[in-house]
């Protein structure tokens, strides 16, 4: 951040000494004080900014002023601003909030904006924040941010938008509820009093009456066409004559005027204000710079004084703007008389900022003298810079203004576009970028290698960027390669990417890894996959970048539900959730596909309303809070527990949307779509669609079987079984034994005892159906013996009356009788002898801690009181002592600390 | 309904849009209104007259007629 910039757009305009006072719209201001927002809606040149000003050094109440420009439509940088404007009022204002922004995954704008309407309503005195030039930006977060803001915002702050065109906010609603005052354009126009008053006291001129009238009938009482005509008017000799032809002519006013101010000034007065209208703010060196002359900072002082639409923009005078209607005409006139000029006059500028360390500025205004090669320069010097700021948006759109001609020759600019390309999933170009850069690598190797390249144009500026390119172009490679479906180069690359990137790179080699553990989950190698996105997490996680960690643990968390692992599953989808906590932001990226994730659990254990209630609260979280796959699956949870919840046309449903939602991403797809839909069709019997799943998909018994397809095998037993229930063929119960014999060793080789649990339930069936009950005991046996200390139930339950049938002879026959009772229970089978029921989850809570129960629990640990545990999350503190009360129960704990040692137990702290 | 959508999807590319502003805009502002051609009326309106490639072309022209502080008299799209 460039503080003295930073500076310039949080000062609050000083009133003019000749201002002219306007007590009718400051009364109105005042009174708008009692409500949430005033609104101040007018065409350029209406005085907005300046009455603002006016009001607020009279109006009672401190004041943090924002002035915005096209650069805050980036919410980051916006938040940023809006946080340095609140410092003006108390400089403890947002400190933790501004670490958050900076970090590498900086939390969602609406935590951000929480963290500080709380202090905000902690703050002893009320004042007013003003958000100049709203009009500037047209992102659409803005308005819901602002709303939101509006919506909470407390008592001791008022807010004041100045705007050229109505923001997009609730304006209906506020009005009706009293909470917005408007000034419009009809109130700001001045009265032919006021008209009088201005040309008279503010720019001096005494004139008659009825040359007051002809001047404001003529600009409609519009203030920067006064302000200009008298501007035209000081030193005319004839002054009448001067306005009876300003009234009479139909011309822009802008026009019109600015012609007559300019005719007035000397060449060097004339061509220092032409020149430097290419510039968004003035400074006295950057004018000299601009403009080719000398003593700018004099010069600038000089128009202010003279009221030629000149605006501090600090106390000490030293950064100024144009009116921004006159710097637009000025610009206009630059353009049409000196065309051959504008592209040396930025280029000027970018020099100055260059010079002065101002890169984005400096980037800015070579771009505007389409002056490429000196553009590519700057952003490749600029890309560690911009990385660590995460301004990846604007440096993005800077690359693509580049022919890619020019990028070709530049190795650290190719790899850096092509990641992120490859980020932005445009795949075709990834490659073509990798490949421009690769050629120039021999300058790597030695001397005559270098010499080779640079001698072939090549262009590099930042050698240490240079000598990292080896290991990310591989990166990226591996990463392209998974996408393309291509498991062993994916596994080729990343190896390779580890071997060239070195150790303290966190980021590449974290993503390397991670990559690997993608391709052996894709190969069935789950323990390995595991480690592998183990330690990636680890590295990723310390590189900063914390949605990608809490991606890995529900990658991590994927994987142990496939090898039969649920508490393991659950305990690191909980550590995820605390990554996001520690982070400052609860709803970061990833964390609603946790609550997906963790809506599985529930639903295995049977807790469906837990399963509903995750499900819901990932919803609401919304899309952004989960990576693009987030939405599919969803719909596969969803559907699957409506499937438990007996609604198997609400399941169907939910499959047909999961459909459409698919896109292909990083994580495997272990159950498709098409499969879910055909084990529907065999519970609502319609055998048919299944048949022509089969046939579709060319499924046969006598498939190699691999981990990728494991799901499809085990659905393709269960329509055999189905088909034998209609055609009793011997036939179809022999195919599917023997099928489900051979996937079963395939995931005892591959460490899957989820799946284990679910082929032998289904093997059980099978034999039972056969009518060898000794057979299918023994298969349910073992498949209870895995499946008990996990507390499995729904792999049980799903299977219905057959299951209940032989779950009843196990219990009786002894086999897992405690389990086996609980089983049936869950099938609603009345159960007669029933015993203690053993804590199924030891180590898990049955009922989870809901979010804010957790930031309490939080709170429990530390050494606050319960009053400063209220006040730190804004709640009452009987609100406090209810959250308290649920906690210890959930816990099952007497007291504070017995919570908090239990939950440290329970890996929740 | 959908046989104006389909009118509507026809002419999007191009579409001749007449913008009518209060008070003679200088024509030197060309360059800012790419494209356009200008003519002056008796009632000391400007319009600017041109073909606009779609919405958020026309929507970029009225902002720049906005930030001009001109009133905007109307905005037709010719057959």
């Amino acid at each position: 951040m460039n503080m003295p910039l930073l500076a310039t757009k949080l000062y609050i305009p000083l009133p003019r000494t000749h201002v002219v006072r306007r007590p009718r719209l400051i009364e109105q201001l005042n009174e708008g004080l009692n409500g949430k927002l005033t609104l101040v809606s007018a065409s350029a040149g209406f005085g907005k900014t300046t009455l603002i000003g006016d009001w607020i050094a009279g109006c009672g109440r401190p004041a943090a002023w924002l002035s915005l420009d096209k650069g805050d439509n980036d919410a980051n940088r916006f938040l940023v601003h809006f946080v340095a404007a609140l410092q003006t009022i108390e400089d403890s204002f947002g400190r933790s909030s501004v670490n958050a922004l900076q970090s590498q995954q900086p939390p969602s704008t609406e935590t951000i904006l929480t963290m500080l309407l709380n202090e905000i309503s902690a703050h002893p005195h009320k004042f007013v924040f003003v958000l100049d030039d709203y009009h500037q930006i047209d992102a659409e977060w803005l308005g819901d941010s602002i709303a939101f803001l509006l919506d909470h915002l407390p008592a001791q702050m008022h807010l004041v938008i100045a705007t050229r065109e109505n923001p997009q906010l609730p304006l209906g609603r506020l009005r009706a509820r009293g909470h917005l005052s408007e000034l419009r354009e009809a109130d700001l126009r001045f009265t032919p009093g006021e008209a009088a008053a201005f040309l008279d006291q503010a720019m001096g001129l005494s004139l008659t009456a009825d040359e007051t009238n002809a001047l404001e009938t003529r600009t409609e009482g519009w203030i920067a066409g006064l302000q200009l005509a008298a501007l035209s008017m000081k030193g005319h000799k004839d002054i009448p004559s001067f306005i009876r032809e300003f009234a009479g002519d139909n011309r822009y006013i802008m026009d019109y005027l600015v012609e007559e101010v300019l005719q007035r000034q000397s060449e060097s007065i004339r061509s220092f204000l032409l020149r430097t209208s290419i510039l968004d703010r003035l400074h006295g060196p950057l004018c000299d710079a601009v403009a080719g002359q000398e003593e700018g900072n004099a010069r600038l002082e000089l128009l202010e004084r003279g009221n030629f639409f000149v605006v501090p923009l600090d106390d000490k005078r030293r950064w100024y703007r144009y009116h921004h209607l006159f710097a637009e005409v000025l610009h206009m006139h630059l353009k049409a008389d000196h065309p051959d000029q504008v592209a040396m006059l930025h280029l000027r500028a970018s020099v100055w900022y260059e010079q002065n360390g101002m890169a984005a500025d400096a980037i800015r205004h070579s771009l505007a003298a389409e002056d490429y090669v000196r553009t590519a320069d700057l952003v490749e010097q600029a890309i560690p810079s911009l990385r660590r700021n995460r301004d990846e948006i604007a440096m993005l759109g800077w690359i693509q203004a580049l022919p890619v001609e020019l990028i070709r020759f530049r190795p650290v600019l190719c790899v850096w576009y092509a990641g992120a390309l490859l980020a932005g999933g445009r795949l075709e170009a990834v490659e073509d970028r990798l490949r421009d850069a690769e050629r120039w690598l021999l300058a790597l190797a030695d001397q005559n290698g270098r010499q080779q390249a640079l001698s072939a144009g090549m262009i590099v500026l930042d050698e240490e960027e240079f000598r990292r390119l080896p290991g990310l172009i591989t990166v990226y490679r591996a990463g392209l390669a998974l996408v393309l479906g291509n498991v062993q180069a994916v596994q080729q690359y990343a190896r390779k990417a580890l071997e060239l990137v070195p150790e303290e790179d966190g980021l590449p080699r974290g993503a390397a890894t991670a990559l690997l553990g993608l391709a052996s989950w894709r190969s069935g190698d789950l323990e390995e996959a595991r480690r592998m996105f183990a330690e990636g997490l680890t590295r990723v996680k310390q590189a900063g970048a914390v949605s990608d960690a809490i991606n890995g643990a529900n990658a991590i968390a994927v994987i142990c539900m496939a090898q039969g692992r649920l508490r393991e599953a659950m305990r690191t989808y909980e550590r995820g959730l605390q990554l996001a906590v520690e982070h400052g932001d609860p709803n970061l990226r990833g964390t609603a596909d946790i609550y997906v994730g963790m809506s599985e659990i529930y639903r295995e254990l049977n807790d469906l309303r837990a399963a509903e209630r995750h499900l819901l609260k990932s919803k609401e979280q919304g899309a952004h809070a989960g990576f693009p796959q987030f939405r599919y699956r969803w719909c596969i949870s969803m559907s699957r527990l409506r499937e438990a919840q007996g609604d198997l046309n609400g399941a169907l449903d939910l499959l047909l949307e999961a459909e459409n939602l698919f896109a292909s991403d990083f994580f495997l797809d272990v159950r498709p779509t098409a499969a879910l839909k055909t084990r529907l069709r065999i519970l609502q019997g319609r055998l048919g669609g299944a048949l022509d799943w089969v046939r579709d998909q060319g499924l046969s018994v006598q498939d190699d079987l691999c981990y990728a397809r494991e799901f499809e095998h085990v659905t393709l037993a269960r329509v055999l079984l189905a088909q034998n229930k209609i055609d009793h063929a011997d036939r179809s119960l022999r195919d599917a034994l023997e099928l489900l014999g051979r996937l079963l060793q395939e995931a005892e080789a591959g460490g899957r005892i989820g799946s284990m649990i679910e082929i032998q339930v289904v093997q059980a069936i099978a034999h039972h159906m056969q009518g060898d009950t000794p057979a299918a005991l023994r298969q349910l046996e073992r498949s209870l013996t895995l499946a008990e200390p996990e507390g499995y139930v729904r792999t049980f339950v799903d299977e219905g009356q057959p299951m209940a049938n032989l779950l009843e002879i196990a219990a009786n026959q002894g086999i897992a009788p405690a389990y086996a009772r609980r089983l049936l229970a869950a099938l609603g089978r009345v159960d007669t002898l029933r015993e203690p029921r053993t804590k199924p989850f030891k180590k898990l809570l049955l009922e989870p801690l809901s979010e804010r129960e957790r930031d309490v629990l939080r709170f429990l640990a530390t050494d606050l009181s319960g009053p400063d545990i209220a006040r730190e999350l804004i709640i009452s503190l009987n609100t406090l002592r209810t959250h308290t009360k649920n906690i210890y129960d959930k816990l099952e704990a007497n007291s504070r600390r017995e919570a908090v040692r239990r939950a440290i137990e329970l890996g929740l702290l | 309904m959908s046989e104006r959508n389909g009118s509507a999807e026809d002419q999007r590319e191009h579409a001749r849009y007449e913008i009518r502003l209060k008070g003679h805009l200088d024509s030197r502002w060309s360059g800012w209104f790419e494209g356009m051609s200008f003519s002056y009326g008796n009632d000391g309106t400007t319009v600017l007259a041109g073909r606009i490639v779609d919405q958020a072309e026309l929507f970029g022209m009225l902002r720049k007629v906005r930030d001009l502080g001109l009133p905007l008299v109307s905005v037709i799209q010719m057959e």
